[in-house]
């Protein structure tokens, strides 16, 4: 019981303040900060109108897809930049330069080369995931222990079965961090595209809404991708102490 | 059999050369048990790590019948002074480990595992996970996981140093009886001379700075030996003289 009540205290107490400062006082006007009833109340119409399942779903494939391309990439490439020193020469300018450019810096590009929609937005989504996953699987594989390795060799491993057999298992804790780091990024870069490249899901939702005066809508979405990440944090979580050896 | 002929190591450090082993010549017969002792830095792991093909002498060759060493193989188990146990796979995982590498069908290894694993008395904790082990019980999965693929020399780099004394004991005398049954060649490196004399038909000792031998001791007790007989001590204590020269 204590796990829950401990860190609903603030939450309740927010939504508490919140409402005396707007319905009960009227400190804060209403075009200013929504109150909570009137969130709660966008929720409600978004709910039964079907809107708010629509978006949260394109949302959700958006940042599944997008975070499965960059597991795709990021992961064997991490494995190869994290082995080989000389790969790692060959690319560490080039990563080092790419990395840092928000990925929302992406966005005119990404329109321009796969215009609005799915596969801009699985783009957007890849260029901020993939250098979480990429960096981490190659420092997992870098710390990987030596006496492991080299127990492999004398057990008659090839580099290939070492690879597959003993690199990526130790890895997998390190793995698993990029993946949880990817999410939350993902989540961020799709509602950042979907802001401006597209017509649905939960960015949309909170641009539109907002520059319609509906801003209880815009927080019913703001505080969907909340518990997205929260959820996903969670699993993750779970699925980082399951791999931690 | 294997052949070390005028081996010698250099490492380089800081720029400077260092040599860490000069002029070593030995001969290990086959189902000897031979230990390595010298104090610590003497360059004795980095000896049976070239036996294992993990590092290369700056000159000089290694030979296992007759065939240069080039790189690891399966031909040579060895055991880590270190925990190795691939904490991901359980005993039985681990110790089939490298029958699965060599494509032997699955039934073949676990049955193959098994009698290892009875062997050195731990057929109980077979779907255990390495982390539930003591660290004795570790390494006898280690050994286990080594004589398994039916290696042709056993190299043993100090398995035993970190274990309580009793612990060393008991698998000191467990190592015997195993190498009894399986008639393997043992080459084990340690520092510890009672260590030594409790197990090896032969000792060879090393200096430090650089490593030679600088001693050859037979010793013809029967095994297992008795630690309280004037015989044990006085040989100890021989060895114990020639190691101390050099500290």
């Amino acid at each position: 019981m204590k796990k829950i009540i401990i860190p609903s205290i603030l939450p309740v107490s927010i939504i508490v303040i919140w409402a005396i400062l707007t319905t009960f006082t009227g400190l804060i006007p209403q075009y200013f900060l929504p109150s909570p009833f009137e969130v709660f109340e966008s929720f409600e119409s978004l709910l039964v109108n079907g809107q708010l399942l629509t978006d949260t779903s394109l949302t959700l494939l958006r940042v599944i897809l997008g975070l499965t391309v960059s597991a795709a990439v990021g992961i064997p490439m991490g494995i190869i930049l994290g082995w080989s020193q000389k790969i790692d020469h060959l690319t560490s300018l080039t990563i080092g330069i790419l990395r840092p450019i928000p990925p929302i810096a992406w966005i005119p590009f990404s329109i321009l080369w796969f215009g609005v929609g799915l596969e801009s937005a699985i783009f957007i989504i890849f260029v901020g995931s993939v250098f979480p996953i990429l960096i981490n699987t190659m420092d997992g594989v870098k710390r990987v222990d030596k006496v492991l390795l080299e127990t492999a060799y004398t057990l008659g491993a090839n580099q290939r079965q070492t690879l597959i057999k003993v690199v990526l298992p130790a890895s997998l804790p390190s793995i698993v961090t990029g993946l949880k780091v990817g999410v939350g990024v993902g989540l961020m870069c799709t509602v950042a595209a979907e802001m401006i490249g597209s017509n649905n899901g939960l960015g949309y939702l909170i641009f539109t809404s907002t520059s319609m005066l509906d801003t209880g809508s815009a927080i019913v979405g703001m505080l969907i991708i909340g518990l997205i990440g929260l959820s996903a944090d969670y699993l993750f979580k779970k699925v980082e102490k399951d791999v931690s050896w | 059999m294997i052949k070390l002929e005028n081996i010698t190591k250099n490492f380089t450090r800081d720029g400077s050369k260092q040599v860490i082993l000069q002029d070593i010549n030995l001969k290990v017969d086959e189902g000897e048990f031979l230990c390595i002792v010298g104090p610590s830095g003497c360059g004795k792991t980095t000896l049976l790590r070239m036996i294992a093909g993990l590092e290369f002498p700056t000159t000089g060759h290694i030979l296992e019948k007759d065939t240069e060493i080039s790189g690891p193989s399966i031909e040579r188990g060895y055991v880590f002074q270190q925990y190795s146990l691939f904490p991901w796979l359980n005993i039985l995982e681990n110790v089939t480990f490298g029958l699965e590498l060599k494509g032997m069908e699955e039934g073949e290894r676990v049955k193959k595992a098994r009698e290892y694993l009875k062997m050195v008395g731990l057929s109980a904790v077979e779907n255990s996970s390495p982390r539930e082990l003591s660290g004795g019980m570790k390494q006898r999965v280690a050994i286990a996981r080594s004589l398994v693929n039916n290696p042709h020399v056993l190299l043993m780099d100090e398995p035993f140093s970190a274990l309580d004394v009793q612990t060393r004991h008991k698998l000191q005398e467990e190592l015997v009886r195993i190498w009894k049954e399986e008639q393997k060649t043992v080459i084990f490196v340690t520092h510890n001379v009672d260590e030594a004399v409790f197990l090896a038909d032969r000792v060879v000792v090393l200096s430090r700075n650089p490593g030679k031998v600088i001693k050859t001791f037979q010793i013809k007790l029967k095994r297992i030996r008795d630690r309280t007989t004037t015989q044990f001590q006085e040989l100890k204590k021989d060895i114990t003289i020639n190691l101390d020269v050099e500290l």
